[in-house]
């Protein structure tokens, strides 16, 4: 009994408490915590490794159809095929270690990206205006910005999961299949692009993400939306471009944008990009930190409006 | 040290005024802050947290000088000091109680092994050790509380700010809200300042209070002081034949029977130049006897319905 009644006491706590960033990681490790939870997110996570797995083993077997059967002819479903035929499909893809390759995995895996961050946006904002979680951030002796920061890194965190470190991957992996010691010194400006693309796509998408979190809230408009910037509008810059071969109007597509980023961090050559014609990459640059800038003058405008919710 | 002052705190929202020069000084204890709705409590409550900057006005909590931007350094020390339970549920739906009560002392500033281990040994003294790995909305609307009490106590604050804590309990719920809140003020020495429209829930917990209506400051003090401030009401026990006699008689001297509170029980307000002599004056004359005759101090309801309808 005496025990129970020791255990049971109230005890202060007399600790050194800490800065607010480390709250604001705190609140990005909770909010991760929420994602992996939700049943739906690991089909996503499983979707997005098939994508990862898809480039993993196509570039092996490029390499090793090339290295080992080259000049061969194979019989395949009883027709006799030319060994390079095989591989010729996935040439587009251009699995060969280069910048392309790094961008072209990045662009298949941005479909099953985009929705992961549409869900993502509002299970960590969303959820906070409609369960009213936002009083139990707000009265913490942290900023508006760092709950902000919070969560912009939980998004950044996912971002990179399913695009910096798979390609990382890819890289390490082509630099085995070819001559790794010439290939891994060659290529650091390939490993510094792929760091400086993941870069991009954290602060801009984790900030849009954000931002129509806030101004959305809930899950199915969010995901309409979402899916209005990232299918819609690359079909309609596709249109319009073909329509007036005026290539600008490609700025219209935000993750068009992104890649044009990605590949100027990867320094690929303007003219190998496809399809063409793009405009420029400082166009392209600009176009992306117009709307990065939009969303923190967004979320600035929005969470002034935060003391209001006591 | 003082636990509030607030001097001339007036706070406006465009054209209306939330908070008209509000003056306070309260030392640490339990205080009850009362009001309507509309009354300018919640106001309150977010300039005491550094929520909120006064329009005009100086004041402290604790030491700490309020005002400035939320996101000022001065504020976040103000936080720190602070365990804030908002009525809002406020919870983070996904998270198990442990998880929520130790990511609060995360924000609060504490490191994240201690925070776990604060967060274990507050859920088991608010008695939620046995739900604490459950997710935070399945709980009951008790459990509930009790786990928003958590999240503002995890960090160990000198003061605590309950915002409607019995909001939604069934009585046992509410009782066992109130003693924990007792418990917290009178055993552990955590001063708190319960906001709530339930005078009950004052009457159970604090020591003074602070009655608000239209923004303004329309009472304070301690509790007995307030209801005792009255000199003008008594409680009559009488005995004997002519009692309607002896009634007929103290009304016609001024005097206002307010109602029957039993067999020969009256309660009796008088008027301000009376003498208790008339009473004894009056029984004489009529042949009854007083048995009883005490001060009437109102109730805390009667004072806060008498204040605010003085506005």
């Amino acid at each position: 009994m005496a025990q129970t009644d020791t255990l049971l006491r109230y005890r202060p706590w007399r600790g050194v408490p800490r800065g607010p960033l480390a709250a604001s990681a705190a609140l990005a490790r909770a909010s991760l915590k929420l994602l992996v939870r939700r049943r739906l997110m690991w089909g996503l996570f499983a979707l997005a490794l098939l994508v990862f797995f898809f480039f993993f083993y196509a570039q092996y077997l490029v390499v090793w159809i090339t290295n080992q059967l080259a000049t061969e002819t194979v019989r395949f479903a009883g027709v006799p095929v030319s060994a390079r035929n095989l591989t010729r499909f996935l040439d587009r893809l251009a699995l060969n270690g280069t910048a392309h390759t790094f961008g072209n995995f990045v662009w298949f895996q941005g479909y099953v990206l985009v929705i992961v961050l549409a869900l993502a946006g509002s299970v960590l904002v969303g959820n906070d205006f409609a369960h009213g979680s936002l009083p139990f951030y707000l009265s913490k002796p942290i900023g508006r910005w760092h709950y902000v920061l919070g969560k912009c890194l939980a998004v950044g965190a996912l971002i990179n999961l399913l695009t910096t470190l798979p390609a990382l991957a890819l890289w390490v992996e082509a630099g085995l299949l070819y001559d790794w010691q010439t290939y891994y010194l060659d290529n650091l400006h390939l490993l510094a692009g792929i760091f400086g693309y993941g870069l991009t796509l954290t602060v801009s998408l984790s900030l849009l993400v954000i931002a129509t979190a806030v101004w959305l809230r809930r899950t199915a408009p969010l995901v309409m939306v979402w899916m209005g910037l990232f299918v819609l509008l690359p079909m309609l810059s596709g249109w319009l471009v073909d329509a007036t071969k005026y290539e600008e109007w490609r700025l219209i597509d935000l993750w068009n944008n992104l890649y044009l980023c990605g590949l100027a961090c990867l320094s690929a050559d303007h003219a190998s990009v496809r399809p063409q014609p793009q405009p420029a990459y400082w166009q392209a640059w600009l176009a992306t930190a117009a709307v990065a800038v939009a969303c923190v003058a967004y979320l600035r405008r929005r969470i002034q409006a935060v003391e209001v919710v006591l | 040290m003082a636990l509030i002052e607030l001097s001339a705190i007036t706070r406006t929202f465009g054209a209306f005024t939330a908070l008209s020069d509000v003056t306070l000084s309260l030392p640490p204890g339990r205080v009850g802050l009362l009001g309507p709705n509309g009354a300018g409590k919640s106001t309150l409550l977010k300039i005491l947290m550094g929520l909120i900057p006064p329009s005009s006005g100086t004041g402290r909590v604790l030491d700490e000088h309020l005002g400035g931007d939320r996101d000022a350094e001065g504020n976040w020390r103000l936080r720190r000091l602070i365990g804030f339970m908002p009525e809002a549920d406020a919870l983070v739906p996904g998270l198990t109680g442990v998880e929520y009560v130790s990511l609060a002392g995360e924000l609060y500033g504490m490191p994240r092994r201690d925070a776990t281990r604060r967060a274990h040994e507050v859920l088991s003294y608010l008695e939620l050790e046995e739900a604490r790995y459950r997710r935070v909305e399945e709980y009951s609307a008790g459990m509930k509380q009790r786990a928003k009490l958590a999240q503002a106590l995890v960090h160990d604050p000198a003061v605590l700010l309950l915002d409607e804590p019995t909001s939604g309990l069934a009585p046992a719920g509410r009782d066992a809200m109130l003693r924990l809140v007792n418990a917290l003020a009178v055993d552990h020495g955590k001063s708190v300042l319960l906001s709530t429209h339930l005078l009950a829930d004052v009457e159970a917990v604090c020591e003074r209070v602070v009655i608000m209506a239209g923004g303004r400051v329309r009472g304070q003090g301690t509790v007995a002081d307030l209801c005792a401030r009255r000199q003008d009401r008594f409680r009559l026990r009488v005995e004997g034949t002519a009692t309607a006699e002896f009634r007929a008689e103290l009304e016609g001297a001024g005097a206002k029977v307010l109602g029957d509170t039993g067999p020969g029980e009256w309660r009796v307000a008088v008027p301000a130049e009376w003498s208790n002599l008339t009473f004894f004056r009056a029984a004489d004359a009529r042949g009854v006897v007083i048995r009883a005759l005490t001060r009437d101090d109102e109730t805390l309801e009667e004072l806060f319905l008498r204040v605010v309808g003085s506005g």
